[in-house]
């Protein structure tokens, strides 16, 4: 692999504004129940914004009996649509709730990192959206920073599938609460 | 339209005024970015505006005119806008012949849409001549007049300029939520190692990221503000000459701190220990240039002034007249530096009636019951939603009573307009041209009509032209809008040679290539000015009385705004709404088991104006005291909420925050 494209999320920077998940459906008008990226509270003061994590070891792509998914170069999982049967077993599969699966369409999709962005220079939207810079992309081949975590808590188990996702926890604080 | 992008500013009543890029195809909004000439909000938007096409393309959106009858009934019939017009323009002209003037007409408009055309509505009422008009500002009012008795004028810092600062302190403001794009100035200054603090009765998403967060007492912040000069004081200040010559009144108020504040009192009032004031104090004593903020919600109870007023003199006295990078922050009024045209319209003269009625909009319902000749006959509203935003709603619904007409123009069918006569469809800000300036930033920006209006939706300044054209039409010489000027007449209008050079601009088109900002921004005061401390003996004297009223009702309600809404707006974007927030009511451990109640079941909040059912969350984090509730939903909480006669002379905000309730299980026989 030339790349290993992932995000990595500051926790102690997130606000919860969930403008990185409004950002992700004006960018690919997703369907009303169809989540590529979502921000949750996982914990007291601890917000996720997760989608998904473009994993080292797919599942997905492991057990797609049409082989929907294809792991680029650059490390972005894709998921073609026009093969997908809506077996679901994907969505079952991933640790993570990321592929998604619409009944109308009967078929399953997913964050795309939005390669067709990324493929002409650009960011992911949203990234592009997150006003406080706590989601970002990296190459993780590359990228070195003690600080940074492989988990958190709120996240799945990260050994099945080496997902290229990093993040930067919360850092301690002062507080005066009412006497 | 032509297909490609637009640029559009966001209208809303929000720190924000983000500029938008709109990208546009066969005359439908595809998406949007933000505009990354917006030196603000630096290509970024909220989620609200992500959700932009949602807003514009919902089902729930008002297409065409319509009538009810009987109203309140919900048998709305489409009509066209003439006949929408002549049944209004009828009324107008029947009424002005019943009293002989236009004063039984009036409007209700408040910050739906901040843009300079948006200001139709009251060009329009001015054109008839005298007649019933809202003035005040709820939201600000009390802020606004605090910082003007102590600098002198209307003032609130460059925001871009916190990012180089050495200490933030906001005392009641929550920008994660709120203003989320100053949360990177923020960020930028404390990875340069500045110091963040938050001072807020209620543990924000903000003062979940402070270094260091003070809960405090909510209405108490005046206290803790004197808390913290008096260590600053004992300790001794170092440039104490020049801070006594930059001001009026240092010895009176050193005076007064000295004598009259005591630590362990404070710490008790506030509930905040001394020891954080402590370090408090060893910030704004030591960490320069510093910045300290004055959130909206210290000003939202009737002790708002007092507190702001107390905060400016603590600033005053640790930098912000000396040092100048240091910042004091509010929200700013430079949109009145503009000419306003649609504003300040001048209307005709009438032989015998001077002048328009004026309601203070803080407490229009009882005010507009209390005129007599004529009564208030006919109501227009816009950029408004009284029925879910508005207190004293039993004086509302009287007040409805009396009016033989009631026409709403809005985007969406909201409560408001559920009680009306005639609702007209409002065009979205994508459907409009218009011109918006901040009231946190200094940014000028255009908004461009980037797609055609949504069915028949017309903006207010649309509407305006019509309207008084047909009045014309039926009584020639009614109104004197110029209703054939068109939007860009008016946008190139206001760009007067004075404002033109002040956001360096050649012309208009400039602002279609970006947004602008105002070159010079007032820091603090002229050298001429001085800065008046407080508090004088006389007003602490009142606010010690006042404190010592004890409310009857138990339980302080807040209604901050929530994430995913302005007040009421944008409650019917579905992308925005798929977590339930809407009938949550936040209360604490301790009152959770003094009334026995459990995590999400029912509960009832009540006092002597009405109840609210809703689901019970505690909130370990919340002062006992305190009860929180968001704003807008199927059951409103402004139900609740009533303001109380208006004390200063020039009027107030609307204390929304010293509404008190009380609490209990919701039992079936309670209702
Ligand atoms: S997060 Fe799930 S869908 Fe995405 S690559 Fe990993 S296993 Fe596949
Ligand atoms: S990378 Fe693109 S598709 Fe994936 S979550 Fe972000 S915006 Fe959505
Ligand atoms: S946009 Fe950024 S700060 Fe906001 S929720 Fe997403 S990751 Fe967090």
């Amino acid at each position: 692999m030339f790349k290993r494209t992932g995000f990595i999320f500051n926790a102690d920077d997130c606000i919860n504004c969930k403008a990185c998940e409004i950002s992700c459906k004006n960018e690919n008008q997703t369907p009303m129940n169809i989540q590529w990226r979502t921000v949750k509270k996982v914990a007291p003061e601890l917000y996720l914004s997760l989608s998904c994590n473009h994993c080292d070891s797919p599942e997905c792509f492991r057990v797609c009996p049409e082989r929907a998914f294809i792991k680029r170069k650059d490390g972005i999982v894709q998921i073609d649509e026009n093969l997908c049967t809506g077996c679901q077993l994907c969505v079952s599969a991933c640790p993570y709730q990321a592929p998604q699966f619409n009944p109308e369409t009967r078929k399953v999709s997913k964050c795309q990192m939005c390669y067709p962005r990324q493929d002409i220079g650009m960011v992911p939207a949203c990234v592009e959206a997150c006003t406080t810079g706590a989601l970002n992309l990296v190459d993780l081949n590359t990228f070195e920073d003690e600080q940074t975590v492989r988990n958190l808590p709120g996240f799945s188990d990260v050994t099945v599938t080496n997902p290229s996702i990093i993040f930067y926890p919360l850092k301690p604080r002062k507080r005066y609460f009412l006497q | 339209m032509k297909d490609g992008v637009y640029r559009n500013t966001c209208p809303r009543n929000c720190f924000g005024t983000c500029g938008i890029l709109s990208y546009v195809k066969n005359g439908r909004l595809m998406k949007v970015t933000g505009d990354p000439k917006h030196g603000y909000t630096k290509g970024r938007l909220c989620a609200k505006g992500y959700a932009s096409t949602q807003f514009v393309y919902n089902t729930q959106r008002l297409k065409y005119p319509m009538i009810q009858s009987p109203r309140g009934s919900g048998n709305w019939k489409r009509i066209s806008w003439d006949e929408a017009y002549s049944i209004i323009a009828g009324k107008i002209i029947e009424l002005n012949q019943r009293f002989g003037s236009n004063l039984a007409s009036g409007y209700n408009k408040f910050s739906g849409n901040l843009g300079f055309l948006h200001y139709a509505v009251e060009g329009m009422f001015n054109s008839f001549g005298p007649h019933t008009k809202p003035v005040g500002n709820p939201c600000a009012l009390t802020g606004k007049l605090a910082v003007n008795q102590a600098f002198g004028h209307n003032f609130s810092s460059n925001p871009e300029d916190m990012a180089d600062t050495n200490l933030i302190v906001i005392w009641g403001a929550n920008p994660a939520v709120t203003n989320v794009h100053q949360m990177k100035f923020i960020y930028e200054a404390r990875r340069s190692g500045a110091k963040f603090i938050v001072i807020d009765p209620i543990f924000t998403r903000t003062a979940e990221k402070a270094d260091v967060y003070i809960q405090i007492n909510p209405g108490t912040d005046a206290w803790l503000a004197f808390g913290i000069a008096k260590i600053l004081i004992e300790k001794g200040i170092d440039d104490e000459e020049s801070i006594r010559e930059q001001t009026i009144g240092w010895d009176q108020y050193k005076h007064f701190i000295h004598h009259q504040i005591d630590l362990s009192d404070v710490s008790k009032r506030t509930g905040v220990p001394t020891e954080a004031m402590e370090v408090l104090a060893e910030f704004y004593g030591n960490l320069k240039p510093a910045v300290t903020w004055n959130g909206l919600g210290i000003q939202r109870n009737d002790r708002g002034s007092h507190s702001i007023s107390a905060i400016n003199s603590l600033a005053a006295m640790t930098g912000i007249l000396s040092n100048p990078n240091s910042g004091l922050y509010y929200m700013h009024f430079d949109i009145e530096h503009f000419p306003q045209l649609l504003l300040n319209h001048q209307g005709p003269v009438h032989p015998n009636i001077t002048k328009s009625r004026d309601i203070d909009i803080s407490n229009y319902s009882k005010n507009a019951l209390a005129l007599t000749e004529p009564p208030l006959k006919f109501l227009w509203v816009a950029s408004r939603n009284i029925i879910t935003q508005d207190q004293n709603l039993k004086s509302w619904h009287q007040l409805f009573n009396q009016l033989e007409l009631i026409v709403t123009v809005d985007l969406y069918l909201t409560k408001t307009a559920k009680h009306s006569d005639i609702v007209l469809p409002a065009a979205s800000h994508f459907e409009e041209e218009d011109l918006n300036v901040g009231y946190w930033h200094y940014w000028l920006s255009i908004n461009q009509k980037s797609i055609p209006p949504y069915y028949e939706a017309k903006s207010d300044l649309q509407i305006a032209r019509e309207l008084t054209k047909k009045l014309n039409e039926l009584s020639p010489g009614f109104s004197n809008f110029p209703f054939e000027k068109e939007p860009i007449d008016w946008i190139k209008e206001e760009l007067t040679p004075e404002i033109m050079r002040q956001y360096s601009l050649t012309s208009y088109e400039d602002l279609l290539e970006g947004p602008h900002k105002k070159i010079e921004i007032a820091h603090s005061m002229p050298d001429s000015e001085k800065f008046r401390l407080l508090p004088s003996k006389e007003t602490v004297t009142e606010q010690l009385q006042s404190e010592n009223l004890k409310k009857p009702l138990t339980y302080r309600l807040l209604t901050p705004q929530t994430l995913l809404k302005i007040h009421s707006q944008y409650e019917l974007v579905p992308w925005l709404n798929q977590e339930q927030t809407e009938d949550i009511i936040e209360l604490s451990s301790t009152a959770a088991i003094q009334h026995e109640i459990d995590e999400n079941t029912k509960i009832e909040i009540y006092n002597q104006h009405g109840f609210i059912i809703g689901t019970a969350k505690i909130n370990p984090t919340l002062p006992n005291q305190v009860v929180l509730a968001s704003q807008a939903g199927n059951n409103p909480i402004n139900q609740l909420i009533t303001q109380t006669d208006d004390k200063g002379a020039n009027g107030s905000s609307t204390f929304f925050y010293d509404s008190m309730v009380n609490i209990r299980k919701w039992r079936e026989k309670n209702v």
